[in-house]
Parts: C-alpha cells; structure tokens; sequence
C-alpha cells in the first residue's frame, strides 16, 4: 500500500490530533531514516506528518540546575557542532558528530533518530551514558521516561501510538566530568558494528565517578551499574577495564549480520573501553 | 538461519504428541498467528504476523507434515510468502520428542529458516533474534497449555 497523504502542521497541538485521527500515520521528523526504510518497502505509513513547520520541537533550552533541554527537531549537525555541552554532557556532540556524513548530519534529527533505535545508531548509548529522560508528548498529555527505560526492544520505544518525542532533557553532569563516544565501524559513517559511550569523572589518580553505555551490541543500550563500580576506585589501569570489559562483553545480545558477527562484537567491546578510556587521557590531564 | 532449541513440558510423550501436532494448540502458543486451518490430516494453512518495531510483515504459509513417528518425531516442511510484497519464507523443520520418566517431555526443535525478498534487505541479523524470542514464548505458551490440560 502507498502512503496516501503527508500534511506539514505548524502546530504541535495540529500534528499530534492528525496523528490521532489517522492510525497508521507517522511522524516525518528529518526523514533520514524514516524516507530510507519507506524507499526500501519496509515501512508503509498510511499517511505522514511533517514536523518541519513545528517550531515548538526545534529549540534549546539550559536550565537554572545545568541541565539542557533539547528539540527533538534539533538536526545531527547542531548537537555536533553548536555545542551547550558541559563537562561530561559533551558525550552527546562526540556521538552526533560521528552518524553518517554530513548530508544525513544537516537532515537528521535528534527525535528522528531516537523513535526509531536502530540498534547500530549512535545516539542511544550516548543518551544513556548521559543519563537523559526523553521528554514524550502525546494528544492525551505529556510524560517523561528515562533514556534507559525509552529503549525497549529491537526497533522499539517507549512511544504509543499517537505520540511523539517532542525531546531531550540532558542534566547537568558532574563537574569536571569528562564525555566520550568510541565507535568501531567498518567505514566512516556506517551504523556502528559496536560502540561505547561514557561519562567519567577523575579525583586525582582514581575514577570517582564512572557511566558506561554500550551501543550496537544488543536491542537497547546495555548499561550495567556494576561495570560502572568496578571502574570506580581504580586508575583505570589495564586489569579494572578489562573486568569491566568482559562483564558488559557477556551480557551483550548482539547480533549477526553483515558488519560482524555476534561473536566479534562482544570480543570488542572490552577493547572499545579500553580505547576510549586512553582517548580521554589528553583532557583529563588539561582538566 | 539456523534454530536450535529445547524445553521440558511436564506431559507424557503421548499427551505432548497430540497437543504437539493439533494446529489449534500451535496456533493458540504462537505469537501472531491466526486463521488457521486444516486441508488434509497432514497440511494446513495459516497467517503469521511478525512485526519488528515499524516494519511488519504477514506471511501466508502452507505447512506439510512430511514424516511422523507418532510420538517420537515429526519433520515438516513451511513455505510461504507476504501477500502483496515479495519476501518469501521457507523453513524445514525437525521436533523430536524424547520421554525423560513417563511423565515429562523434552521437546527439541531443529529448524532451518530462509527468508528472502524486501525482509532480506533489512537484514537477518535481527529477525534471527526475534525469531528466537518467538520460541521461547511459545515454548513457554505451550508448557502452561499443555500441563494445564
């Protein structure tokens, strides 16, 4: 079946009603991804809404507390380049700075990509590591869930039909905290094959604080509070990370497919740590 | 793809045989199935409905019991395809039913999968892990139905 109709509101209010009245309707944020998927057969809105006109979804907004709020329109682009981004909040620009090229960069949106969790996507470890809530807006009122609880399954949010991401609220992260996102891929740009994404805040020689998402080796981000601790207290040396590593490594659910197989994924993962923690060696020694 | 799995039912062999081969108990355990129906003893027809997030797909599929060693083992072949869109499934699949002390079962289940058409571009990767989830929960399903009975 063809997608029958697209209408572009200018109103919030005007999208989410057409999206109630029309089952089967979805919302066209960037279309980077959402066009892609309708080109290959395998998705079939009955009919889209565009949220292009919707100027309510674009800003940003920095909170009193440090936190930052921001537009689900908001493109890949801005959140890599324009950056708000505080202390350890800067995991998010290393992430958006790393999706596709930059003709998907200036058309993908922050709520675009998020409603869709592709498992290989960049922004979900990113988001999870940074401790976000994902701000939802539906005809029936608002609610906030947090970035660990808005991935759900392969594909799959927290969204019901008829709501939307309308965005993204960061919080402040701790002083001094320093954000990162290591990505293997098999060319600059491709879905990730397995990445990691992290929030880490030094006090002298030891970690005091540590937030690690794995991203591209599961249906959600896998975070695990006890690979966080086990990195807590140490000097990140060799036998701490891989510890944590291989504890993330195993309950890991990646798949196979055509970028690696599952097995070659969980035997990454212990590794992207380990890069990512020297990667961050030059700005902890500025800090 | 390659399916390999097994679950204990707490169910005499020949209990689980016949709920094992009654296309109204398959199709009551497993997750989006509906309208099936019988065309002879050893065949029958039904709709699968998957959906992986946005992308969903019905498949109408013809299933074929080929070889049955009542209350041992039973070999079927599944073809199918989606109604308008072209992606095709085949499967043959393998049960083999192994008494563990006359009152529980071990169901093992052998199954080779192919999908091919506008499903193949999206790739198999995550359909194997949906497909997995699949049967475990018709396995659990099944269990419940079965020791309930």
């Amino acid at each position: 079946m063809m997608t029958q109709t697209m209408i572009a509101p200018e109103t919030l209010e005007d999208a989410l009603a057409a999206m109630h009245a029309e089952p089967g309707s979805m919302a066209l944020a960037g279309g980077a991804t959402l066009v892609a998927m309708m080109n290959a057969g395998l998705v079939e809105p009955n009919s889209l809404v565009a949220l292009r006109h919707v100027d309510t979804l674009r800003g940003t907004r920095q909170l009193d507390d440090g936190g930052i709020e921001l537009g689900a329109m908001r493109r890949h682009r801005e959140t890599a380049l324009e950056t708000p981004f505080k202390d350890g909040q800067t995991v998010l620009s290393y992430a958006a700075s790393q999706i596709a090229n930059p003709t998907v960069r200036n058309m993908g949106t922050l709520g675009g990509s998020i409603a869709f969790n592709d498992p290989g996507a960049d922004y979900p470890a990113a988001l999870v590591a940074a401790n976000a809530t994902i701000l939802i807006v539906g005809a029936t009122g608002t609610r906030e869930v947090s970035a660990e609880a808005f991935f759900v399954d392969w594909y799959t949010t927290a969204l019901e039909a008829g709501e939307l991401v309308a965005g993204v609220r960061v919080p402040a992260a701790l002083v001094g905290s320093i954000g990162h996102y290591e990505k293997l891929a098999r060319i600059a740009g491709d879905f990730a094959v397995a990445s990691v994404a992290l929030q880490v805040t030094w006090s002298g020689d030891s970690i005091a604080a540590a937030r690690i998402a794995i991203g591209g080796s599961g249906p959600t981000p896998l975070h695990l509070a006890e690979a966080d601790d086990m990195l807590i207290g140490t000097g990140a040396d060799s036998d701490a990370l891989s510890k944590a590593g291989l504890l993330l490594a195993q309950a890991a659910d990646p798949v196979d497919d055509v970028r690696a197989s599952a097995d070659y994924r969980r035997k990454v993962i212990p590794r992207l740590l380990a890069k990512a923690m020297r990667e961050i060696a030059p700005a902890r020694e500025a800090a | 793809m390659k399916f390999e799995d097994s679950f204990v039912v707490a169910a005499s062999p020949a209990n689980v045989w016949r709920a094992i081969t009654d296309p109204g108990v398959i199709a009551s355990c497993l997750p989006g199935c509906e309208d099936i129906e019988a065309l002879s003893p050893t065949s029958y027809r039904a709709g699968i409905r998957v959906e992986v997030g946005p992308i969903k797909a019905t498949f109408r599929v013809e299933v074929e019991l080929t070889d049955q060693d009542m209350p041992n083992f039973v070999r079927c072949i599944t073809k199918g395809e989606e109604g308008t869109r072209a992606s095709m499934l085949q499967a043959t699949s393998e049960l083999t039913l192994r008494d563990i002390d006359g009152a529980s079962t071990e169901v093992a289940y052998d199954s080779d999968v192919s999908v091919t058409g506008r499903l193949g571009k999206f790739g198999l990767g995550v359909m194997k892990k949906k497909a997995e989830s699949l049967g475990c929960t018709f396995a659990e399903n099944f269990r419940v139905q079965v020791e309930a009975a």
